[in-house]
């Protein structure tokens, strides 16, 4: 908890004169969202040129609807690990979450009430259970003192079992119009992506402008010291849970458009993903350090990773070792930029 | 994660308290859940009450849910006692094995067993005949059958045959054409899906030469997954003329595809299982045909079996070593009564 970008130490004076100015290219290359960029531009570039169809609009779309089904976990995940802590429940949340909202969606279809209610009600459930699930993690972690990791798993196993025991193992409902719904869009976006992109903005808003976000960042890099600086970190930590439960309740609603059920496997697994895509970012799973829009790239990088391949036709089977290169090379350029900035 | 030990502890009341919730927790869990075991009334025939083991992959796997409703129905009108019990959510030997173990442990009158893997669970069916108990396999088998009393299973491979005639039908498949398809799958490692794939396979290349599969993906049993990969498809292959879901993910994931950008009806898609909103989506034409198995009825031939082995002094008499149920092709003109028997019922 030593690396953390709040607390940059001025270099000492006598040794300034010995140190270089740091070149272009050095400050470029030690910038992870600039080798982010450079990244996702080349596997964009590569994936073009296997098939052109990649860039066309409707490919476009289906990477964005793609993108819009794993940004949201991974922006609560990013709140979640610059706190210090991790949120292992985030795909099961969504999962439960859609199979509740699709019941009481059911019944209002065909009670023959307008999509547009019933697509609001199944929000406020979605968003209900998870901040429910958020608080639920935050009292195992306050109340019963388990560790997030623990206190994650056990809601995790609790919300996927439910939704399995609820749904009976299939999906919940049948729900036309609202596939309708998240196809519909505007040039190259749809609807739905442009709704979980503001919700991404606000987000970035939050963590990095607001005195919310300020507050995430002390309690990660140094609990005491957040603590002896008067912020509640109990309180604190529960808001950031509850957050990322949020997120992940809504989350289980893009599942429900793009499905037009609610589905109790889906989300399953999707916690790594996120985590992954949090990591690929530069956020430091020590905590307070890192970037929401590292994040957005991660994700970006993971969705035209797995479109990418079944464009270019490569067996699906090596989806799961890019991810896991992308992860490495990630992480270990985070590790030499920290290296080298102790050399220096 | 520092601000975890800065907490106290405030008293041992907390940790009362929080052990008390669990343990109700747990209590209302076990005791709500129980449509796994039952007990029924043993019938009067019985000299001693017969208890029937039953043990599976994944518990709450709609299929095994079906097949639970048909072994539990058989077993109460033979007034037998059935235990049902598997890991919840979990196809693989590492969590069976210790589940089979400690129903052997019980010392039950009659196994009825779906291996999730021919070799591993092995050594559990011969411990199992060692003990006096005997073992009917359902669904999937161990390696060695020769003791085991009988076998009963869905024909996953007949099923894959049935879905490339069905598409084919319903592409309106002529000679000379040629016609793009695709195949989403679960896994790679699944056998089901092997079978299904594999007799898709031959029957297009013994009786249609035109269809070309340009693509296969898999779910990793995610219906998002599934949905992703179909949209793909769509856009990488304009012309496509079919696709076939091997699984319940995959049905889930391409018939949302194709209902959100118009598809329907211009692509033959095939699914299998038959859920009560996949059957729901055939008489919609979004589905061009299903692949139905017959896990209900596997469930009570195995049940049936074991009754008459124990009940009639151990004797084979009446009872089939290997019994091979059709999957059965539904498509939109079947009869609703027809559908209403091979939709599968849900607890």
């Amino acid at each position: 908890m030593a690396m953390s970008s709040v607390t940059e130490h001025p270099a000492p004076a006598d040794t300034a004169p010995a140190q270089r100015p740091p070149g272009l290219l050095r400050s470029v290359l030690s910038n992870q969202h600039v080798l982010l960029l450079v990244a996702l531009a080349i596997l964009v570039a590569y994936f073009t040129f296997r098939d052109s169809v990649f860039v066309s609009t409707p490919e476009i779309a289906v990477l964005l609807t793609n993108f819009a089904s794993l940004i949201l976990l991974a922006v609560g995940e990013t709140f979640v690990i610059v706190s210090g802590g991790i949120d292992l429940s985030v795909g099961a949340t969504c999962g439960f979450a859609g199979v509740v909202a699709a019941f009481a969606m059911r019944d209002l279809i065909n009670a023959h009430q307008s999509e547009t209610l019933v697509l609001i009600v199944g929000t406020i459930i979605c968003a209900a259970i998870g901040i429910g699930i958020g608080l639920v993690n935050a009292a195992l972690m306050n109340w019963a003192r388990l560790v997030p990791f623990v206190a994650t798993l056990a809601t995790l196993g609790a919300a996927s079992g439910l939704s399995l025991v609820l749904s009976g193992g299939v999906p919940i409902g049948s729900d036309s119009a609202a596939l309708g719904i998240g196809a519909d869009q505007i040039g190259p976006f749809p609807y739905m992506f442009l709704v979980v992109f503001a919700i991404v903005v606000i987000s970035w808003l939050y963590l990095h402008l607001s005195r919310y976000g300020r507050y995430t960042y002390a309690v990660g890099s140094n609990a005491f010291a957040a603590r002896a600086a008067g912020i509640n970190v109990r309180r604190h930590l529960t808001s950031v849970y509850v957050l990322s439960g949020l997120l992940a309740g809504l989350t289980g609603m893009v599942f429900y458009i793009r499905l037009g059920a609610g589905a109790p496997t889906s989300g399953d697994g999707f916690e790594l993903i996120a985590i992954a895509a949090v990591v690929i970012g530069g956020v430091s799973l020590f905590g307070g350090v890192g970037r929401l829009t590292g994040t957005i790239l991660g994700a970006l990088i993971l969705t035209v990773v797995t479109s990418g391949l079944i464009i270019s036709n490569v067996s699906p089977n090596w989806n799961q070792v890019a991810v896991a290169i992308c992860i490495a090379a990630a992480a270990s350029l985070q590790a030499l930029r920290v290296l080298g900035r102790r050399q220096s | 994660m520092d601000h975890h030990r800065l907490a106290r502890p405030k008293s041992a009341r907390q940790g009362i308290a929080v052990l008390a919730i669990a343990s109700a927790g747990l209590l209302a869990a076990c005791s709500s859940s129980s449509p796994s075991s039952s007990t029924s009334t043993p019938a009067s025939g019985g000299s001693k009450n017969i208890t029937i083991a039953f043990n599976m992959g994944a518990e709450a796997d709609p299929f095994f849910i079906a097949m639970n409703i048909g072994a539990e129905a058989e077993a109460k009108a033979l007034g037998v006692t059935l235990i049902w019990q598997g890991n919840p959510s979990f196809y693989s030997p590492s969590t069976q094995i210790p589940i089979v173990d400690q129903l052997l442990a019980g010392h039950p009158s009659a196994l009825i067993i779906s291996p999730t893997d021919p070799s591993a669970l092995q050594p559990a069916v011969n411990r199992a005949i060692g003990q006096g108990i005997p073992v009917v396999n359902v669904d999937t088998h161990v390696n060695d059958l020769s003791k085991v009393l009988s076998f009963i299973t869905g024909n996953n491979q007949q099923g894959g045959a049935t879905a490339a005639d069905a598409m084919a039908a319903a592409m309106h498949y002529t000679s000379g054409h040629t016609y793009q398809v695709v195949v989403g799958a679960s896994s790679a490692t699944s056998t089901t899906d092997t079978a299904r794939l594999a007799g898709f396979k031959a029957e297009i290349a013994a009786k249609y030469p035109g269809i070309k599969i340009v693509s296969e993906a898999y779910s990793q049993s995610q219906a998002a997954i599934a949905n992703t990969n179909v949209n793909n498809w769509l856009t990488k292959y304009p012309n496509l003329k079919g696709i076939f879901a091997i699984d319940g993910t995959n049905a889930t994931g391409a018939s949302a595809a194709l209902q959100s950008r118009g598809l329907v009806g211009k692509i033959a898609l095939v699914g299998y299982d038959a859920y009560a909103t996949n059957v729901a989506l055939l008489q919609k034409h979004v589905f061009a045909a299903l692949i139905a198995q017959q896990p209900g009825l596997e469930g009570k031939m195995a049940v049936a079996d074991v009754v008459k082995y124990l009940r009639s002094g151990k004797s084979m008499a009446g009872i089939q070593h290997l019994v091979t149920l059709p999957n059965i092709v539904l498509t939109p003109s079947t009869p609703a009564s027809v559908l209403a028997k091979y939709t599968y019922p849900t607890a």
